[in-house]
């Protein structure tokens, strides 16, 4: 912006000191991220296409093979089901964060941040303990008469879906809390005046207003679900490998450029619509705000 | 002849297509509190940022003490300056802030601080140099600016608004200090307001802004008694407009008739136009006279609209057969206003040389 | 009336169960995993049929774990540097210049957070095989700073935004020269920006996981790539206890940036 308000409203052209720093500050950051982060993402995607031969041959093979489209099958199941698993467990605890008394939330926020900001592979390592047939889970489980034999929790799909709702319900709550606490409870307190019973604030008022905020939250979850690669590979086992492990496994175990850039490919147009579509449909609203 | 302390010649600011300032030209003399005055977009802002460095002009030159400033940047001009909004560095003491620009021109420690205390001593906040700008109140900080804007002893000091922020009685109280400041330390004020009441309190002589023009340059009551345009006349004090037919005009003076026929001699006439056209007679409220006796020589008839008590004025509103309003203010006691209520009839009239004449 | 907490009625248990479990949820595998490094059982059971300090010792012992903690704070450290000092200059392009594009390039340079890393994991291993910096520190500095960029200029671009800039060019006008009063006058009042810039970026790096899987070679660990590898072959309590370790760093740093903020606000 180079304009400002002065005193008495008029918009003033703001003096020219404060436009001589313009373009240079930033071309130190553009080169940078042009050679190290563009530069080499969009080699990959064109090695998708040149290599081995120019062609989209390494989609078809994607496509076409039955074991590459059970790892996509799995990846997108497990990405929704964590969503909703997280959106489900995340709402009404996004809802009591917002009009609890201060010192509870305090703590409980405390708890989220930590849990967010601790060591990944901690976290991950924890459930991998947690979830053996000899882990303490499932000896609480038979311990107190649930089941007979130890449960297969991890080293399989159930294992990443725990794992991965573990790491994502911090990204549903946080901004589910934001979007609550600016709705105005009048709009609540206006709608029970009219007539309506609890459930009818929650499932007519409440829950549409909140809507944004959970759409925005839910398609961050998806989307970070899709591509997460440490968590799904610990849990989840050699058999069951998800999207960001094939593409390694590509690059790294096969060295097939084409096969792995294709795949990267395929991950990162879907990311991309899907942030297209939350910024088009869900944007940044604010529903009844104070 | 005194050679000119700053002159400002030919000034011209073009923002692309937009022209901010058009061509503003200026004397100021040493030591004095000059003001520019004039609605937002009239230029005056504009001007003061060329002043100081951070706009350069499209055209014209600026020279201070002979030397022209132009070439030199913002940080070598060594002028002060106090902005609109608060502008003390938040991480550092008042003292410090004082201290500040010393410090950046590299002066001993003792003359620092001896020149801190100077200035606290000056700005009446003695004992405040350990506080920080966030435990002050508005005028606190605009004092401690003032004090750090002057902590150098620039030739000139200008002055951005920097009372528009604060309510109305801590204003004046402000305003008084900065008048006994200026007395004191005799440093030449370029000083920036859209209120006029603030221009005549504090200035030495105003330059009214207009359009990226300066209308009129003069003192208070030059302005008030002669002013030269339409709009001089309007901004400063309350101003009533009749129009009238010109009749003639030669030497700066115009005859000119009124509707229902009477004519008036020897009007001071500004801007230029021809017998037979309309223009604008200007009177100051209190110089038209009021009279309930019918048509007793040249004059205005005009039938009362509204009476108001004001304390030692009498306001009272008239509407002329034509529609115009007029306002007239009496004092009170005035003999005309026993008895005078809303719908009489009565005579205004004026002496020629009170009023001017605007085409 | 629903967002009034005592106006709920019964539902109000039911939220605060909900809530009370889940954070629970949260933190029982943070304190599992504190617990079990203390615990004597290889087989990680629990509860532990003893007590010992025997797999901190074997940690502290292993020259490899230390050597590729080492590794992680060097390269942790050179791209906080590096990242602050990015991060300010374009921070100062993006708050401060009027050019055409300003917004598109700032929604550019908060990418790389959004994008899924393995892509870019991916994208720079085959980049700097082809290079020859595959495996070199310089490699790993320069792909963690792709990744810690994006947290430097948000930290900083907000702190810029709220600092009044007629404060700078008072400075300015008291003498300083445009860029001293950037130093003795700006900075200072944005340095709550770049700590949290600094913390975020030495974070990103330190805990950083894909990328360093790729870039790493047999003589190059970090410290994240090494509880990986180790983790891919068995659960050894050593990594409880490194977990450990690393969850009270999480702790101190999250408790030092609040303090910090706040002293700093001021």
């Amino acid at each position: 912006m180079s304009t400002y308000s002065d005193a008495s409203g008029a918009i003033m052209p703001l003096p020219k000191a404060r436009r001589a720093t313009g373009f240079g500050g930033v071309v130190p950051a553009l080169a940078f991220v042009a050679i190290f982060f563009i530069a080499p993402v969009a080699v990959l995607l064109l090695r998708s296409v040149l290599e081995p031969v120019p062609g989209l041959g390494n989609y078809a093979q994607l496509i076409g093979s039955a074991t590459y489209l059970k790892i996509f099958a799995n990846t997108f199941i497990v990405s929704g089901l964590v969503t909703v698993i997280s959106l489900l467990i995340g709402f009404p605890v996004a809802w009591a964060l917002a009009i609890m008394p201060g010192r509870l939330t305090s703590v409980i926020f405390a708890i989220l941040l930590l849990s967010m900001w601790t060591n990944l592979l901690a976290r991950t390592y924890a459930w991998m303990v947690l979830l053996q047939r000899t882990g303490l889970i499932n000896k609480m489980l038979i311990g107190m008469g649930l089941i007979d034999k130890p449960l297969a929790l991890v080293n399989n799909l159930t294992g990443v879906t725990i794992g991965m709702t573990y790491i994502m319900l911090p990204f549903i709550i946080l901004p589910l809390y934001g979007v609550i606490k600016k709705i105005d409870p009048s709009t609540l307190q206006a709608a029970a005046l009219c007539g309506a019973n609890r459930w009818q604030c929650l499932t007519r008022v409440l829950l549409p207003l909140a809507m944004p905020g959970m759409a925005a939250g839910a398609l961050m979850v998806f989307v970070m679900s899709l591509g997460y690669f440490v968590t799904p590979s610990l849990l989840g086992g050699t058999a069951n490998m998800m999207l960001a492990e094939l593409i390694a496994q590509f690059v790294q175990s096969l060295v097939n450029w084409g096969m792995g850039g294709a795949a990267a490919l395929v991950l990162l147009v879907v990311t991309l619509s899907l942030y297209a579509v939350q910024l088009r449909f869900v944007g940044n609203q604010n529903p009844g705000g104070r | 002849m005194k050679e000119p302390f700053l002159q400002i010649r030919g000034i011209r600011k073009e923002y692309g297509p937009v022209v901010a300032v058009h061509d503003v030209n200026l004397d100021v003399r040493r030591g004095e509190f000059l003001t520019f005055l004039g609605p937002s977009g009239s230029g005056k802002s504009t001007t003061l940022y060329i002043l100081a460095g951070f706009e350069t002009p499209t055209k014209g030159d600026i020279t201070l003490e002979g030397k022209t400033l132009l070439a030199t940047p913002s940080h070598k001009r060594n002028i002060g300056m106090v902005f609109q909004r608060y502008t003390l560095f938040p991480h550092l003491t008042v003292g410090e802030n004082i201290a500040f620009p010393l410090k950046v021109r590299r002066k001993s420690k003792a003359e620092v601080d001896s020149k801190v205390k100077e200035m606290l001593r000056l700005v009446r906040l003695e004992g405040f140099e350990d506080r920080k700008p966030a435990q002050m109140s508005g005028g606190q900080q605009q004092r401690v600016a003032l004090a750090r804007a002057l902590a150098y002893d620039p030739p000139v000091l200008l002055m951005d608004e920097p009372l528009s922020a604060l309510d109305k009685k801590l204003r004046e109280e402000i305003q008084h200090e900065i008048r006994r400041i200026h007395q004191q330390t005799e440093v030449t004020i370029l000083y920036v307001t859209h209120d006029q009441e603030e221009a005549l309190r504090l200035s030495d002589r105003i330059a009214v802004f207009s359009k990226g023009v300066i209308d009129q340059i003069g003192t208070g009551p030059e302005l008030y008694a002669n002013p030269r345009t339409r709009f001089v006349a309007e901004f400063i004090g309350d101003s009533d407009f009749i129009s009238c037919d010109l009749l003639s005009s030669s030497d700066g003076q115009a005859t000119i008739s009124l509707g229902g026929g009477s004519v008036f001699n020897h009007i001071p006439v500004h801007g230029k136009g021809t017998s037979g056209t309309r223009a604008a007679l200007m009177l100051r409220p209190e110089r038209i006279r009021l009279s309930r006796a019918q048509a007793a020589g040249a004059g205005l008839a005009a039938t009362v609209s509204d009476i108001t008590f004001l304390g030692n004025n009498i306001h009272v509103s008239t509407e002329t057969a034509t529609g115009e309003a007029l306002a007239v203010r009496l004092p009170f006691g005035h003999e005309a206003i026993a008895g005078l209520s809303r719908g009489d009839i009565v005579h205004l009239d004026f002496d020629p040389g009170a009023a001017h004449v605007f085409c | 009336m629903l967002l009034n907490f005592d106006r709920l009625g019964w539902w109000k248990y039911m939220l605060l169960t909900i809530t009370v479990l889940t954070a629970a949820f949260l933190l029982l595998p943070i304190v599992f995993i504190a617990a079990l490094s203390f615990g004597s059982s290889q087989w990680l059971i629990f509860p532990p049929p003893g007590w010992t300090f025997q797999w901190y010792s074997e940690l502290f012992a292993d020259p490899r774990w230390l050597e590729s903690a080492w590794t992680s704070f060097k390269i942790a450290v050179i791209v906080t540097i590096l990242s602050v000092l990015l991060g300010l200059v374009t921070s100062f392009g993006l708050v401060r210049g009027s050019f055409l594009f300003r917004d598109a390039l700032k929604a550019l340079f908060l990418t790389p957070m959004i994008l899924p890393v393995v892509v870019l994991a991916v994208a720079l291993y085959a980049f700097f095989l082809r290079i020859g910096l595959g495996g070199t520190l310089v490699g790993f500095v320069i792909s963690h700073l792709v990744l810690a960029l994006p947290f430097s200029i948000l930290s900083i671009s907000s702190a810029l935004e709220g600092f009044d800039k007629s404060i700078e060019d008072a400075a300015v006008l008291c003498g300083a020269s445009p860029l001293e009063a950037k130093i003795r006058v700006t900075l200072p009042a944005i340095s709550h920006g770049l700590f949290s810039a600094a913390v975020f970026s030495f974070l990103t790096s330190w805990d950083e996981v894909v990328v360093a899987i790729f870039m790493s070679s047999p003589t190059l660990q970090t410290l994240p790539v090494k509880v990986w590898a180790t983790l891919r072959q068995d659960l050894t309590p050593v990594v409880a206890a490194a977990s450990t370790l690393l969850i009270l760093l999480t702790i101190i740093l999250m408790a030092l940036v609040a303090v910090v903020r706040k002293v700093l606000k001021q």
